[in-house]
Parts: structure tokens; sequence; C-alpha cells
């Protein structure tokens, strides 16, 4: 018995645990891991649901393609799984037809396929779940425990909306205050409904490829109606139909899910609420999760990482709705007494995440690193994240803090 | 003396094991409702998404309008059993330690197959087009050969792919329960024996489960092997 200390008990507690996770084909295999859900991805998302399909990023993995966001690594936040379209393969457009209808002078209905012919546009965007960070807010609200890897930044390219009504000599009428996009009930699929501000019109984009690839079907292939600047649950996979309305659609997620309480009218971003409580979401009495709002992750180091010191390099990412430029990034290492500005990579606004790197004096041992983004119009992210606490654990945007140690 | 020496090894490798599996797939405690909750809500989606859950009983309230929104169907009094059982086992505090006086019942087949009933009906009578029938079917595939390999399969590993029933397509994902213990998959299994089967077949037994968990399978190889069965 006294040979078996607690150290080698903790070393054979990790033993069982490794044997499985290294998994050759044991106990870990009982649950599908993500390449086996979506054919294509990396074994090593993590599995939030399998029904429907939910898929983080690991967020070193998501840290080791800085520039963008490959398919094979791309979170996946499914409603309604479209049978037969869990791949990252793209989807047949032969067949695919869109109707566009609701309050336009001349509603009409567009193979997929014609698209092809006219004019393409690139956007390159942060697609960000709503529910990104979920699992920071306390006590844990509602859904997807989402640490931070429900991000990517990935480049659509499509036909504008805008380009095909006018190809189609259609017109919005005045009374047309929302874009309500209707992804495909193909093979029974439950409906998924999501309404924006007519405000979105004008970058709104039939997706037909991401980074250069048709569009993967888990994406949302063969057409996907994304809104630049808009969180993750408004960019409409497998667009079926595009209506223009007076009003928000009314189907559960776009009340109450996917909102935050707020008092209309006003510019406070949203209403604080007592963390645990409930609130009675009413369409007058909260917003929906539309435009991103102010975020910077650190990606390096990473939690937990040795370096080298003295000089150390932190680096990231930060990013916003794409309307006004991200003008700074400040990261502390004083818990937030003083902060000490890092290099953007560009300036001027954009839809994707704007990388940013600095260099910091640091003395070996342990320490905490802490980036905060600032944009234009002086919009910036709350040193405590749970103050924008609601039930369902939308858009937390809190400081990022990485602890580790210069060796 | 040598199990005194193995048996904190042992126990130590056993809570790894535990912890891995706890992580991989939360499933729900015991209590009165449980086998409604996995009736209703594997209809829609994973049950790990309610395991996983601490909410109080306000909230959870808020939940169940929330997925009558998007198609739940209870009655009221089915609706007050569930929220009574989501707000005791799946609360913000604790659940009450099970009753010692209740004397533990033997599991029946019928019992395990609440997790099957949301799809595919208290009477394997299915919800076509979404999900095939199970009553008449099963027996088809039992008297092909390999079929009942592929029925013990595709319970553990679930199915994604096209599949057609009785003239009928179906194209949804099935889950697997492979996180179920053997003596449940086997109950379950001899459940839908009861749905008719050929004469003389002999029941699963939980060995031939352990068995089958050698070699997992993913959901699309259990596709090809349903597509290798010569069904009538």
């Amino acid at each position: 018995m006294e040979r078996v200390n607690r150290r080698t008990t903790l070393k054979l507690m990790g033993l069982g645990a490794a044997l499985l996770a290294a998994g050759s084909r044991g106990f870990a295999q009982q649950t599908p891991t993500a390449d086996q859900l979506v054919k294509g991805k990396h074994a090593k998302l993590i599995v939030l649901s399998q029904r429907p399909i939910v898929l983080e990023t690991p967020f070193d993995l998501l840290a080791s393609q800085p520039e963008r966001t490959p398919k094979e690594l791309l979170y996946v936040r499914n409603n309604v799984d479209l049978p037969g379209y869990n791949t990252v393969e793209g989807a047949g457009l032969e067949g695919w037809t869109l109707e566009v209808g609701g309050l336009v002078d001349k509603p009409f209905t567009v193979e997929a396929k014609e698209l092809l012919a006219l004019p393409q546009h690139e956007v390159t965007m942060v697609l960000q779940c709503s529910g990104n960070g979920r699992s920071l807010y306390q006590p844990r609200p509602s859904g997807n425990p989402w640490g931070r890897g429900g991000v990517g930044n990935v480049t659509f390219r499509g036909v504008r909306l805008k380009d095909l009504l006018a190809a189609k000599g259609a017109k919005p009428t005045e009374k047309a205050l929302f874009i309500t996009a209707h992804a495909s009930r193909q093979g029974n699929a439950a409906e998924f409904v999501r309404s924006v501000p007519i405000h979105a019109l004008e970058e709104a984009l039939l997706a037909l490829s991401m980074n250069g690839e048709p569009l993967p079907a888990v994406h949302g292939g063969p057409v996907r109606l994304v809104f630049p600047g808009y969180f993750g649950v408004n960019n409409v996979k497998w667009v079926a139909k595009v209506e223009f309305t007076e009003g928000e659609n009314t189907t559960a997620e776009q009340m109450p899910r996917y909102r935050v309480p707020t008092i209309p009218n006003t510019h406070l971003p949203f209403l604080p609420q007592e963390p645990g409580g409930r609130y009675p979401y009413t369409f007058a009495n909260s917003r929906p999760n539309w435009l991103v709002n102010v975020n910077s992750f650190i990606f390096a180091p990473l939690e937990g990482q040795t370096v080298e010191g003295p000089y150390v390099r932190v680096e990231g990412v930060a990013f916003n709705d794409g309307i006004v430029p991200i003008v700074s990034v400040e990261v502390s290492t004083n818990g937030g007494r003083t902060w000490h500005q890092a290099t953007l990579e560009r300036t001027g606004r954009s839809y994707g995440w704007v990388r940013w790197r600095t260099t910091l004096y640091l003395r070996p041992g342990e320490h905490q690193v802490m980036a905060r983004a600032w944009d234009a119009a002086g919009r910036s992210q709350p040193l405590d994240g749970n103050l924008a606490w609601n039930e369902r654990g939308y858009e937390y945007n809190g400081v990022m803090r990485v602890k580790f140690t210069v060796a | 003396m040598v199990m005194r020496k193995l048996g904190l090894p042992l126990l130590a490798l056993g809570l790894g094991l535990s912890g891995y599996l706890a992580l991989s797939q939360p499933t729900l405690p015991e209590g009165p409702g449980k086998e409604l909750v996995l009736a209703k809500c594997q209809t829609c989606h994973d049950i790990g998404l309610v395991a996983r859950e601490r909410l109080s009983r306000e909230r959870w309230d808020a939940v169940l309008d929330e997925m009558a929104l998007q198609g739940l169907k209870v009655t009221p009094e089915e609706r007050s059993a569930i929220l009574d059982y989501l707000a005791t086992y799946l609360g913000t505090t604790p659940p009450p330690p099970p009753q010692a006086a209740e004397a533990p019942t033997a599991k029946t087949g019928a019992q395990v197959y609440a997790n099957c009933q949301g799809c595919h009906g208290p009477q394997g009578e299915g919800n076509p087009p979404l999900f095939p029938p199970l009553r008449g079917h099963v027996a088809k595939l039992l008297g092909a050969e390999g079929g009942r390999n592929y029925l013990l399969q595709v319970v553990l590993y679930g199915l994604q792919g096209e599949i057609q029933v009785e003239g009928q397509a179906y194209n949804q994902v099935m889950p697997g329960f492979a996180w179920l213990p053997d003596e449940d998959v086997a109950l379950v299994l001899n459940h839908l024996l009861t749905f008719g089967a050929p004469e003389g077949l002999r029941p699963y037994t939980p060995e031939e489960v352990k068995a089958a968990r050698a070699k997992p399978l993913t959901p699309e190889e259990v596709h090809a092997l349903r597509q290798g069965l010569r069904l009538p």
C-alpha cells in the first residue's frame, strides 16, 4: 500500500483517461467524434451536441490559424440539421431554387445555378455564434456551454442580394423594414426563420463558396444568406426563401431565443440583469442578437503555457460589427491598472478580424495578461463580462484573461 | 495483500474512466418522470442537452414553454411531471438522495424503450415521414441475413443516411445509445421483439451487446450495413 502513493494514484487516474482519450477504438468511440458526425471535420472539435450538430473549435486549434479558419476547423451550430448535409463537401446547386417575395414589387423565383452568371462579390467576415463565451457567465445560463471556440474568420463569395433584385427588376416596398430568411424544409427538416433589419440589404450576400471552395453543405451550402457584421444565427443556411417584411418573424429563434434585454430606443447596449434571474422577453423590451459586439481574443500565449522571457510576444485578434474601424487593442499585465497599446495589423473598417500583437518585458514567474479592444465609435469590452448576464447567455464580450508562465 | 496493493490503483483507474465517460455523454439521474423526459425530449435533440443543464424551476418552466413553441406536445399532467423531474434532479441544488425504502425493482424493456418512443411511437408505430415504424419492420430485419446484428448495431451506434421503410424514404439522423449499459440495450432489443419477430428467435443477451462494443461503428458504417441487407 505504501508503495502506491498519491502521485502514482493520480498518474493511474490519468492513464485511465488517457487510454480512452487516445481512444484507438475503445470506450472513447462510444460517443461519436466530430469527424464521424460531419464528414471532413477535424476529429478534435468538441461535440457539444450530436443532434442537432453543435461542434466547438478547441481554442488552441482556432489560434493556430490566425488568418482564416479552414472548413475542417470552423465551428458548427445547427438549430436544425438538414438530412444528408453533414459534410464539409459542397452541395449541388442543381435543382435548388430560391424564392424572393413579401413586400417587394415583383416577387420571383430563381434557380440557384443562375446565380453563377451574376457578378460575384467576396467578403471576409467573422462568423460567431451569439452564445460564444456562454460558459464564462456565472451562474451558468442554459444552452450549449461554449468556451471561446464558437467563432471563425472566413471568406464568403457569392451574389449580393441587392444585385439579384436589380437583375430581376424587383424592389422592396417602403413598408419593408426587415429581411426574413427561411431555411429549406427538404427531407422534412424543421422550420428555421430569422429576421434582420432592412439596413443589412446593403451587404447581404447569397454565398456560394467559402474560403475559395464550394460552400460546405454543413455550413449552409449550396446557398447561405450571409449578413457581414451580424451574429451567426442571422446567416441563414440552406436558404430557400427570402421575404421582405414589416415586422420580425415570430418563431422561437427570433423570440424569446437569441435576444438580450434592453430599454428600447436608448443607447444602452443591454439592460443588466440580476444573475440567475428571469426576464419577461417581449419584442418591445429586448433586442435580437444582430450586430456583433466588440471583442478581442488572445491567441498567444495560450492559457497555462510556459514561454521564454524576458521579451514575450503577445498576439491575437479583434473585431466588431464592421460599421466603424477597430482603433486600438490594449493589453495589461497588472489586472487593468495600466494598459499598453498593441500594434494593429491594419486600420480601416472590416467585417473580418484584425490581428494585433505586442512585445512585453516580463520577469520569470506567473503572469496574467488581459486584452481589450476599442472601436472608432468608442465601444469597448467590459472588464467584468458578467455584467451582461442574461438567462440564455448571449453576447459575452468580457475582457479575456490568460495565465501563463515566463521561464 | 495482493488485493490491498491493487485495490487503490484499480479504483483510481476506474475513476479516470468514469470521469471520461461522464464527460462524453451526460445521462439523466434516476427519479420519477425520467422515462417521460427521455420519451419527449429525444424526439428533436439528444438527451445530453437536457442532462448537462442545472436550472431553477422557473427557468425550466420557461424552457418548456420555448420547447412547446418548437413542437413539444405534452398534456398538462405530463408537463407538470416533466417540470417536477427537471427542477428536482437537474436543479440548482443537489437532488434528494434516493429513498432507501424503495426496493430496487428490476428494469423492464418497456422502461428502456422510453428512449425510443419519442420518435418511433409507444407501440412502435413510427411517425412517418420523419421516423420509421418498428412494428412489423423489425420482424423483416430479423428475417434477413445479418439483420440481427444490424439491429444491435443501429441501437448502439445510430444511423446516418437515407433508408427505405415500407416504401417510404427516411433521412433523419438516429443517435446511438452506446451510453446505455449492456443490460439495458439487451432489454430494449428484446422489447422490440415483442413488436413481432420470426419464430424461434433467441433473445439478445448483455454478453452479445458487450461483444459488439469491441468494434464500434460510425453511423455511416451502420448505414452501409443496412444497405447490404437483402430485405423483402
